[in-house]
């Protein structure tokens, strides 16, 4: 192709146009700590992560009050997951694609963390999560910290509550027969043996029953003095804690965390009333998640769900500062040296796994709200 | 005793499931996949008029049935109309891809979230010896028990009846006779498609209202349909209530985990042992 005066000139213009793009870039980059976050904006899970992106903006707003980190501000880089594990690769393939990116943001859906912690790991950046699967960090990923207590505590709190605090030996144990309530059942049963109580019954039943008679006669049965239990979905719980109570059962119930749900709340109404539940966030559990929710209705008149985005990038913005840098090795020895921050989900000590928190708050279900009943810690 | 009511509770909403595939079998020879979808629909619009419109209740039943009605048209016009003349699978896959349809139309529309709707009583239902009756159960049989009993009023009662009976029995020989074979199919559709949308307002208040709710009652009101006899009415709605009974009692005595195993085992045994089901004698007839 002959090079005409007109072809040089247009090269010209063009290589000019992307030289000051980068320098732009490049010049932009250096103001701001670049954090990028993955996010269901749309698909099944998008109300709950409009309410991790407010929570995640609301924590940028305020570390950018108190002076940015390392001088400058936070800027949050939003990609969207799709609620999908293929979704979620593509968005962190994108925000990944960028080199200025300090670190992550991931997803609360131990799948999809599962799905990006291979890229994570090539990348080499560290990335906060809020999946409760407990392999997700003893797998051998360095880059992935956890913001919310890993499903291994669920149980032994459960167990813990029921015997020390409400004084029950003999249990029933209902759980779904997929995998979180088979692995709930395992550790409730194992924490509960352990602690001297016996199980008078277990029980699984399968997902989406219209009818649940049969479990509860069995619990009847079964003479048990409390009972705890492992459900999916909340419809399922809602369906039997109605004939629960139709049935005339009412012995001490503490839950996993489905049961402290709003919508299985406004489904079951009454036949919740009094049951206890296991929550990694409540509104009223300390002073932090109070100081939260009060700013977070401030700005969208409703009550989160859940802090851990908020507390991520809390502790992120305070890993770099205490680093110094915005090299990642230097960002990852600083959050692991984290110990004692108080956030809104709970006092956060770092283990060397990467998982931050080791307890849950218990609740009970007191006419329709859930009231805080204490927090069971165990040692990291 | 308690097993056995529920059962029979749950076995209810499988008969009245069951007789609206049964409809479409006998009249347009239509397996319609989205049967309990139509449950699914007819709960959405009562969730729409009670709870969202806060329409009176009676008022809220009345409109969605009859918008099920209408939408049963619809359905017919977009579903089985086009492919009527290619044979039985065509249209039954085209119902399986309307129920796919319907079901992620109103994941769109309304959202994952499961909503509720009250029962007909406030009373949560009365305590006989042992045994508690939820009212809502009571209700379900009630009304399954009063449309069976208007369902062969009009079918062997009246003229319209008589030429839906026709149409089912021979298209052919019943156009020659000047009925409107293509009216008399729609209709059947609208009165399917409400009765899906009955049963779907009836187990709302038990099971609560998703995009899910229906798919396995559809699933076992078409084993009811099996075991009863195919395409026979009575054969529904026995094969319903035994459904019912046997899974309940199976999950109380053997397991519950296995609940559902018990209902297509049932159903398994049945195509072995008795295919032509409890009420059929067409089969051979057909085949």
């Amino acid at each position: 192709m002959p090079i005409t005066r007109r072809g040089a000139l247009l090269t010209a213009a063009a290589s000019l146009t992307v030289a000051s793009l980068a320098v732009t870039r490049r010049a932009r980059a250096a103001e701001t700590i670049r954090i990028g976050v993955v996010s269901p904006l749309t698909g099944p899970a998008a109300q709950v992560g409009a309410i991790q992106l407010n929570s995640c903006r609301l924590a940028a707003e305020e570390i950018n009050a108190a002076g940015g980190v390392l001088g400058k501000p936070v800027e949050l880089v939003v990609e969207d997951d799709q609620t999908t594990n293929p979704g979620v690769v593509l968005a962190f393939s994108r925000l990944a694609a960028d080199p200025s990116m300090v670190g992550f943001i991931g997803s609360i859906r131990s799948t999809q963390v599962n799905a990006m912690a291979p890229d994570v790991a090539k990348v080499g950046k560290p990335m906060m999560f809020g999946g409760t699967d407990p392999t997700l960090t003893h797998s051998g990923y360095r880059w992935l910290f956890r913001c919310r207590p890993n499903d291994s505590f669920s149980g032994r709190v459960i167990a813990d509550f029921g015997v020390n605090t409400l004084g029950k030996k003999s249990w029933a144990v209902v759980h779904s027969t997929d995998a979180f309530g088979t692995g709930g059942k395992n550790a409730v049963t194992d924490a509960l043996t352990k602690l001297g109580a016996t199980i008078a019954l277990e029980q699984g039943y399968a997902n989406q029953q219209a009818d649940f008679t049969p479990v509860v006669l069995a619990i009847k049965q079964s003479g048990a003095e409390a009972m705890c239990s492992y459900f999916t979905f909340e419809p399922d719980l809602a369906v039997f804690a109605r004939q629960l109570r139709q049935l005339g059962v009412r012995i001490p119930w503490v839950g996993s965390q489905s049961i402290a749900s709003p919508v299985t709340m406004g489904l079951a109404k009454n036949a919740l009333y009094g049951t206890y539940g296991v929550a990694d966030f409540l509104t009223d559990a300390n002073p932090e998640a109070i100081a939260f929710t009060a700013a977070y209705r401030q700005q969208h008149k409703e009550n989160p769900d859940s802090g851990w985005t908020y507390d991520a990038l809390h502790i992120l913005a305070r890993a770099i500062n205490a680093a110094g840098t915005t090299e990642p090795e230097k960002i990852r020895t600083a959050i692991l040296a984290i110990k004692g921050y108080k956030g809104a989900e709970g006092t956060y000590n770092f283990d060397e796994n990467g998982d931050g928190l080791h307890g849950y708050d218990v609740e009970q279900n007191t006419n329709g709200k859930s009231v805080f009943m204490k927090r069971i810690e165990f040692p990291a | 005793m308690q097993l056995l009511f529920t059962g029979f509770g749950i076995g209810a909403i499988y008969a009245l499931v069951a007789l609206g595939f049964v409809l479409l079998i006998r009249a347009a020879a239509v397996v319609n996949f989205g049967q309990g979808e139509f449950a699914m629909l007819g709960a959405y619009l009562m969730v729409i008029g009670f709870n969202v419109l806060a329409l009176p209740y009676w008022l809220s039943i009345i409109l969605s049935v009859l918008l099920m009605a209408a939408f049963g048209v619809v359905f017919a016009a977009t579903t089985y109309w086009p492919l009527r003349h290619r044979g039985g699978l065509p249209v039954i896959i085209s119902t399986i891809g309307a129920s796919i349809f319907l079901e992620n139309l109103v994941l769109v529309l309304y959202g994952p979230e499961a909503a509720q709707i009250d029962g007909l009583f406030d009373a949560p239902g009365i305590q006989v010896g042992p045994v508690f009756m939820d009212s809502q159960y009571l209700s379900i049989i009630v009304v399954a028990a009063l449309l069976v009993a208007l369902q062969y009023a009009v079918f062997e009662k009246t003229l319209l009846g008589k030429k839906l009976q026709a149409t089912s029995q021979d298209k052919e020989m019943a156009s020659l006779l000047g009925i409107p074979v293509a009216t008399m199919i729609l209709i059947t559709f609208a009165y399917s498609s409400a009765l899906g949308g009955i049963a779907g307002i009836l187990v709302a208040p038990i099971l609560f209202v998703s995009t899910g709710m229906a798919g396995l009652i559809a699933l076992k009101a078409f084993a009811a349909n099996i075991i009863g006899g195919y395409g026979s009415i009575p054969g529904a709605i026995l094969g319903g209530l035994s459904l019912g009974i046997v899974e309940t009692l199976g999950a109380a005595y053997i397991s519950v985990p296995y609940k559902d195993a018990f209902a297509f085992l049932m159903l398994l045994i049945f195509l072995l042992v008795r295919p032509q089901g409890l009420f059929g004698e067409r089969i051979a007839e057909k085949a």
